[in-house]
């Protein structure tokens, strides 16, 4: 697959991703050696940028390589190759060569929100504990303001100041969230990918989250990568989407264009699946034959070729480029994406 | 003290005595708690249901509403420390609870069925498909072995499964998630019951996947008349395929209606903040936030249980347990307020 | 009453010896003049001290071992994990007799138990370190680690701070049954006769009591009775701990 063609949009971009690749090693273990296998293609050649305020939501099913991307992207997995480029700084050639003061620099930059509330706080810390953890770390804040700021922190997120003393157990799901976004906070990131923040919660509290996500996101001029296969949440808090399938993006554009005309056969089928909460809303569900294939041998040339119910010769031979020929800003891999302009 | 009223059964059965679909599944007053070591959980308490023959009804509610808790307790499969204490269950007319066990487990599976949540623990990991479909089949229906392998066959082609033959031999683990929900979607309707209960079957699938099975799900229902009651805190999947849904919150019936009517104009602050609190891939709206969590169970609010959450919230709901009204034919509110207030469905 | 010291003071009741249990000699009198009931209330301190120093030991060495092999990907981790099965098949209590056999030097002159110790510890934390490997293992990948690292966090951090602190529940239940399976070794020892004849261990006693086991049968019964009830005690206390420390956890 071709790299994103340059964009007209100059908006200085926090983050860019270019042809970034990531596989795991398939191994099977002897008695002496380990014998590599195969791989699974979780990443491969995935490119994107997100702008300064910004919020770009990355969409897919299981094994797509979503939650990877925001991993290799935070260097918690290193990539296989490819770029990632983080204010200007080279985030790779840094974690493996630099400076260790750079090495923090970007970990105060950027943060992560994880997806379970349940086991992203550790058990046996307090939650003064927990989010003043970042200031013993990067040593950024006098010892003597720590309480101070912490009790700000915790006011950002709705919660009040008595809390700090308690233990994660002490809370319920929608709060444990708002405690790891105010730890995600404690280092003052620009940038703050949010890996199905609210999944595990429940619907009268995912409100709350978004909402306050979104605040947060305009008082303190944040950009997020919201990964989510919750298309419903996606559209609530992106001004743009990606479309994830098998490790490879297929449709990258603003949220109305995905959502209410998408290219990709894979979005169109995605969002007609997803159930809309109006009883007047007639469901046209595209439904996929067979399922999510698996990442260790992924089809040739176009991965979705398989299930695509407009598949042609073409599709099995060759990868369909990346690219907006249709539409500004709206990019698509598919061959066929005249047809549903 | 408080002091509340529960619905009669004789609201229901004059609404609906005069129509010819007949009851499937009454429940009134039905309490469910769990006895545990920090106090009494009131898992289900007051609660009442009613499903006509041949109906896709929905069950919405959050974590703590007791919704899976009513399918467990019709099913008499309460897990302990729980039990049913009052009320009662009346199935083709038949009241469940006076019951015995034997007389429950010749009813689960032929007159009755559950899809539960998570496939890979509803299935025994241990026995290969064909096993744990054929050994419902000879229980219930005194087939032989070779009769159950052929009608399990069939029952795995009917869900959609492709090269069923070989699936017969497999074991779970070796399944992909929507497979093993079709699977045991297929074991639920190995006896074609009467009544199906679907405990948020899809919520841990992909979302094509959920398609597909949503897709089998309704496609069946219509097949075998089968009435299937939709469990789910999902308003998308409420929407799409229930006929009539009641709202549970913190174990007590807050709303029950057509759901068009539940949509277009609820009656109950619960229902009118649920439906604005769930964002939709069709629009984008401002969200609107329920503040507060979800009770406690073994100490719920006083009066009203979503009072404390309730933007309308008068001093009476504070006192006193509001009982469950009629709003108009086959519309069920449980609010002190509700004819004052003006509340806003969508579309 | 009166009370009677044990063979460490070397003074013997000639006049008692052999007698069964009465009001003055409440578990009774060895051959040799020996009070059955003041030895096995002085082989308790020795036994516990075999018990709780070679746990002490075997715990901090198993952590060490287990947390880094766990945290660590290649060949640190391979190698830690093949010396950790190397010893975890050893059989200890043989080198122990063995051991002894050998340095019989040392055990006359009074250092018998802290070799029994010492063997103990060196042999026997491959238990720990297995567990602690699998728990750190488990831990590493869980989100808050995960988080911590997102953070910033450098592994001497990560390892200290998150991950062993929540490994401990398992780790103290497992230290407290060792104490008691430390104690057995150290009977079995000391009954077969390879323990240090000079320091009164329950061992010892059952080694002095087995020929006489069915006319002087006070002097096996007794200190028999002490073994049991102290494996049984700290059995029932490792599980109560393992109760007592997981609901927690799992919260």
């Amino acid at each position: 697959m071709a790299e994103m063609q340059t964009t007209k949009d100059p908006g200085h971009s926090i983050l860019e991703v270019n042809s970034l690749v990531k596989y795991f090693d398939v191994v099977e273990r002897g008695i002496f050696q380990k014998k590599k296998v195969g791989d699974v293609h979780a990443i491969d050649n995935v490119s994107f940028r997100i702008s300064g305020g910004e919020t770009l939501g990355l969409v897919g099913e299981s094994g797509c390589g979503k939650t990877t991307t925001g991993k290799v992207i935070l260097y918690l997995e290193k990539p296989t190759s490819g770029s990632i480029l983080f204010e200007g700084m080279d985030v790779v050639e840094t974690f493996e060569n630099g400076h260790q003061s750079d090495r923090k620099v970007l970990r105060r930059r950027m943060q992560m929100v994880f997806q379970n509330p349940y086991n992203s706080l550790d058990p046996r810390m307090t939650v003064y504990d927990i989010v003043s953890e970042a200031f013993a770390i990067h040593r950024n804040i006098p010892k003597s303001q720590w309480t101070d700021r912490v009790y700000e922190l915790l006011r950002m997120v709705n919660l009040e100041e008595y809390h700090a003393e308690r233990y994660p157990h002490e809370f319920s799901g929608g709060q444990r969230q708002r405690i790891a976004i105010a730890r995600a906070l404690a280092v003052d990131p620009k940038f703050v990918i949010l890996d199905e923040p609210v999944s595990s919660l429940d619907v009268s509290i995912r409100a709350q989250i978004l909402n306050l996500l979104i605040d947060l996101q305009r008082d303190e001029h944040l950009s997020y990568l919201y990964i989510s296969h919750d298309l419903s949440s996606v559209r609530q808090i992106s001004q743009r989407v990606a479309v994830m399938y098998l490790g490879e993006i297929v449709e990258l554009a603003r949220a109305d264009q995905i959502f209410d005309k998408p290219l990709h056969p894979y979005t169109q089928a995605l969002i007609s699946a997803v159930p809309v909460p109006d009883v007047d809303h007639k469901a046209t569900r595209i439904i996929l034959p067979g399922e999510v294939p698996s990442p260790i041998n992924p089809p040739q040339a176009c991965r979705f070729h398989p299930r695509c119910p407009y598949a042609t010769d073409i599709c099995r031979q060759i990868a369909p480029r990346f690219e907006d020929k249709l539409i500004d800003g709206h990019f698509v891999a598919c061959h066929h994406a005249d047809k549903f302009v | 003290m408080t002091d509340y009223q529960t619905l009669s059964t004789h609201d229901f059965v004059n609404e609906w005595a005069h129509r010819l679909p007949e009851k499937l599944l009454e429940i009134s007053n039905l309490r469910t708690y769990f006895f545990t070591e920090a106090g009494v959980v009131k898992a289900l308490d007051g609660m009442s249901l009613e499903v006509n023959k041949g109906q896709a009804v929905g069950l919405v509610g959050e974590s703590g509403s007791g919704k899976s808790v009513t399918a467990q307790s019709v099913l008499r499969i309460v897990p302990r420390p729980g039990r049913i204490v009052d009320g009662s269950i009346r199935f083709e007319g038949e009241e469940l609870l006076s019951k015995s066990d034997d007389e429950m487990r010749k009813l689960r599976g032929p007159k009755m069925a559950i899809v539960f949540q998570d496939p890979t623990t509803s299935l025994n990991p241990v026995l290969t498909v064909e096993r744990q479909l054929t050994d419902i089949l000879m229980l219930h229906r005194d087939l032989t072995k070779e009769a159950a392998s052929k009608k399990a066959l069939s029952l795995l082609e009917h869900v959609g499964i492709q090269e069923p033959e070989k699936r017969l031999k497999a074991y779970p683990h070796e399944l992909s998630g929507g497979m093993k929900q079709r699977i045991a979607i297929a074991r639920a309707l190995s006896c074609e019951p009467m009544l199906l209960f679907a405990d948020e079957p899809t919520t841990n699938l992909d979302v094509t996947i959920q398609a597909q099975v949503l897709e089998l799900l309704k496609q069946l229902q219509k097949e075998l008349n089968m009435t299937m009651v939709m469990i789910t805190h999902d308003m998308g999947i409420i929407a799409d395929m229930t006929e009539r849904v009641t709202v549970l919150y913190a174990g007590k019936v807050m709303e029950v209606a057509d759901t068009s009517t539940l949509f277009h104009s609820p009656k109950h602050p619960y229902t009118e903040a649920l439906l604005k609190a769930v964002p939709s891939v069709k629009q984008t709206r401002t969200l609107e936030v329920i503040p507060g969590n979800i009770p406690n169970l073994i100490e719920p609010p006083s009066g009203c249980v979503f009072h404390p959450r309730c933007k309308y919230a008068k001093d009476i709901c504070m006192r006193q347990e509001p009982p469950l009204e009629k709003v108009e034919e086959g519309h069920f509110v449980a609010c002190h307020l509700w004819r004052e207030l003006k509340l806003e469905g969508r579309g | 009453m009166v009370a009677y010291p044990p063979r460490s003071y070397l003074s013997l009741y000639e006049g008692d010896a052999g007698t069964p249990p009465s009001f003055n000699h409440p578990f009774g009198v060895e051959d040799s003049g020996i009070d059955v009931f003041s030895e096995t209330v002085d082989s308790t301190r020795n036994d516990l001290y075999v018990g709780l120093t070679a746990t002490l030991i075997t715990t901090l060495i198993g952590v060490a071992v287990g947390a880094l092999a766990g945290y660590f990907k290649g060949i640190v981790s391979d190698v830690l994990l093949g010396i950790t099965q190397v010893f975890f098949v050893i059989p200890v209590l043989l080198l122990i007799l063995l051991f002894a056999r050998v340095f019989s030097v040392l055990v006359f002159k009074g250092l018998g138990l802290t070799l029994i110790v010492l063997i103990l510890a060196f042999f026997g934390w491959s238990g720990i370190a297995f567990i602690v490997r699998g728990e750190t293992f488990k831990l590493k990948e869980m989100e808050f680690v995960q988080a911590a690292r997102s953070l910033g966090a450098g592994s001497y951090r990560l390892l200290f701070r998150h991950i062993v602190p929540n490994i401990l529940s398992p780790v103290i239940v497992i230290a407290t049954l060792n104490i008691a399976g430390f104690i057995l070794t150290e009977v079995v020892v000391s009954f077969l006769g390879f323990g240090d004849p000079n320091t009164s261990t329950w061992g010892l006693l059952l080694n002095e009591g087995f020929p006489y086991v069915r006319t002087a049968w006070w002097v096996s019964l007794f200190p028999g009775l002490a073994v049991v009830f102290c494996v049984l005690g700290f059995n029932l206390m490792g599980d109560g701990l393992s109760d007592a420390l997981n609901p927690r956890l799992r919260e």
